[in-house]
């Protein structure tokens, strides 16, 4: 970029006309964006007041139902953020650090699971999962347990589901911002006499947290509009926003309700967004 | 573009001709090259192609394309923005009722669709009355042999004398009504639901019902999983893996029997074909395919005839099978069902 701006004092034709070149090769994204998204995104805020009343945001706002139901959605949000930025963390940095082939490997198992349906992973987490299921089985069959354990049909399966979803979402992100971190700031640390704790809590980890930070909104927002999986693996007692929603559009046509409950999800999500952005980019220039 | 205009012109004539002069239309109707039948989809969908879609090609030389899945704001979505592409569509649980009160779909054209031998419960004006399913309770075999199963509510409540977990459908239909003929209101009293009294009944087998299941394979599954030992479904899918082996059989004692509906959305393309497809659905032979592969028999009185003897017994319309069954109160359902959602989802989300 700053050689880019040198270039536009001395000879500034070639680059504004490669601005607009862009520009105009970036026009089709953003009229799809503005149409299909932008647009859509309006006509739904306007449904959620088209009585001409806050109405349906008082309901919202007042009915116990949605108020714990939002925040047990957050809550399961969080939780599935937090256990995917511990897992994915040291598989980023293996993934950085390894062989070409296990590069290769890792990624392919970390790819895998997107050529999979959601719905046909949560069928197999039912099979694994269940009273009679494999890992019951296999503990009981080792003489370590007597009764089942309640792995599925509550709080943990569907947390163990998303989780399984969500990985991929958090590993790469993080993965990219690893691989642009210069190995000789590291080296240069460890030559300096840093142990290997401290050169990756000074140097790896805050070069790493505009990835950390890409990567937990996206499971976090993308985890708050969760639906099927926690449907299934929930076996009924837990609820999220999204299921709400969903049933007030589908089944009782409620589209102004529906939409008011929508928008809440969106200030929601854009408010946990800016308070991630502000926590992980607060410590990034702490670290720099 | 002009070959568009001139096709949708040729179309709106063919509905002028359609609607107002049915003595002319018949033959003047023009035939468009495909019509769109929206369905549930899976193994429906490939019925409906071996028996009512084919049926349909042979006789008028349109092709039928099939959609799915069922989806009520959709068809909401499309009536409203006047870009209706389903001919036909079915309507799912109790939407049909309120699809007609929302006016979202087309009046019937019973001169087309001859209802004359359909029982006059279900001919309506705009609901095409398509097969006959059932909410019954089912129960695994080798933990209930011999006809030790529970039979009826009263005793699937009875986690004394029937212990085992249980699974229940993870909505107010049918569940309302179950815990009222489990507290012993009597079936054709169950209208209007007295809410209070049912909830009162759910909380005290609350703790016995592991699974409140959403989708309907899911029953079925928990069962053959030993997930469950009793749980609530839909009778064709029990039909289905106890066919296919499964240890499990239905008890139709206090099932609830549903009319499965189809009609044409409002604006519909090609109105005249889709009464046509519709008439070509009540054809007796096929609805006997249809229930002997899917166990949902259409309402045609002479459909059993065509029936295997050893289907029969597993068909909710099968006259002993009937008078076990109540029907479901659709107008309660359509008057009340949003605030017992409500009430369920608060149900559901308090603890223990």
């Amino acid at each position: 970029m700053p050689a880019a701006r040198v270039a536009t004092s001395v000879r500034p034709d070639p680059v504004r006309a490669r601005e607009r070149t862009l520009l105009l090769l970036a026009t089709p994204a953003l009229l799809v964006i503005g149409v299909l998204f932008v647009w859509p995104l309006l006509r739904l805020l306007s449904m959620s007041v088209a009585d001409g009343t806050l109405v349906q945001f008082e309901k919202a706002a007042l009915d116990v139902l949605y108020v714990t139901v939002l925040w047990e959605s957050i809550e399961i949000g969080l939780i599935v953020t937090v256990i995917c930025l511990l897992l994915a963390y040291p598989v980023a940095m293996w993934l950085v650090q390894t062989s070409r082939f296990g590069f290769i490997l890792g990624m392919f198992f970390l790819l895998l699971p997107f050529w999979t349906s959601v719905l046909v992973r949560t069928y197999a987490w039912m099979v694994l999962l269940g009273r009679s299921g494999v890992i019951n089985r296999a503990l009981r069959d080792l003489g370590w347990i007597d009764a089942p354990l309640p792995l599925l049909h509550n709080r943990l399966g569907v947390l163990i589901g998303i989780v399984h979803v969500m990985l991929p979402y958090m590993v790469i992100p993080i993965y990219a911002a690893l691989l642009r971190i210069d190995p000789d700031l590291r080296r240069a640390a460890e030559g300096l006499g840093a142990p290997a704790w401290r050169a990756f809590a000074r140097i790896t980890l805050p070069l790493s947290l505009p990835g950390v930070f890409a990567g937990c909104a996206l499971v976090f927002v993308i985890t708050l509009g969760f639906f099927i999986t926690p449907a299934l693996l929930g076996g009924g007692r837990v609820m999220m926003i999204s299921m709400l929603i969903e049933q007030q559009v589908r089944e009782f046509l409620d589209w102004n309700f529906a939409a008011a409950l929508a928008t809440v999800l969106l200030v929601v999500t854009l408010a946990v967004y800016a308070m991630l952005g502000r926590l992980t980019g607060g410590a990034g220039h702490a670290g720099r | 573009m002009t070959f568009r205009i001139t096709r949708r012109a040729a179309l709106g004539a063919g509905l002028a001709a359609a609607l107002p002069l049915p003595a002319i239309a018949q033959g003047a109707v023009a035939k468009p090259d495909r019509i769109v039948v929206n369905a549930s989809g899976g193994a429906m969908a490939n019925l409906f192609r071996r028996t009512y879609n084919a049926e349909f090609e042979k006789r008028h030389g349109i092709r039928v394309v099939d959609t799915s899945p069922v989806d009520f704001g959709k068809l909401r979505a499309m009536v409203e923005s006047g870009n209706v592409e389903w001919t036909v569509t079915e309507l799912g649980g109790q939407d049909f009722v309120r699809a007609k009160q929302m006016n979202l779909l087309e009046p019937l054209d019973l001169s087309i669709i001859d209802l004359s031998r359909y029982p006059a419960a279900v001919r309506d004006s705009h609901i095409f009355p398509s097969s006959v399913y059932s909410t019954v309770m089912a129960f695994r075999t080798d933990v209930f042999p011999n006809g030790t199963h529970p039979k009826g509510w009263a005793e699937f409540w009875d986690v004394r004398r029937f212990p085992g977990p249980r699974s229940l459908r993870n909505h107010p239909v049918d569940n309302l009504e179950f815990a009222l003929l489990a507290d012993g209101v009597a079936m054709d009293k169950i209208y209007p639901i007295d809410m209070d009294r049912a909830f009162a009944k759910l909380d005290q087998l609350r703790q016995h019902v592991t699974v409140w299941w959403t989708t309907g394979a899911q029953p079925a599954q928990l069962l053959v999983d030993r997930e469950v030992v009793l749980a609530s479904g839909w009778n064709g899918r029990f039909y289905d893996i106890a066919r296919r082996g499964a240890p499990v059989a239905v008890e139709w004692q206090g099932g609830c029997a549903k009319q499965n509906a189809f009609g044409i959305p409002r604006g519909a393309r090609h109105t005249h074909w889709a009464n046509q497809f519709l008439q070509v659905m009540t054809t007796p032979q096929l609805q006997a395919v249809y229930a002997t592969e899917l166990a949902y028999p259409g309402l045609h009185p002479d459909t059993l005839n065509f029936v295997e003897e050893s289907v029969k017994p597993h068909l909710p319309t099968t006259p002993a099978n009937l008078e076990k069954q109540f029907w479901l109160g659709v107008d309660w359902w359509t008057d009340n069902g949003q605030r017992a959602q409500e009430a369920w989802n608060r149900w559901m989300l308090r603890r223990g």
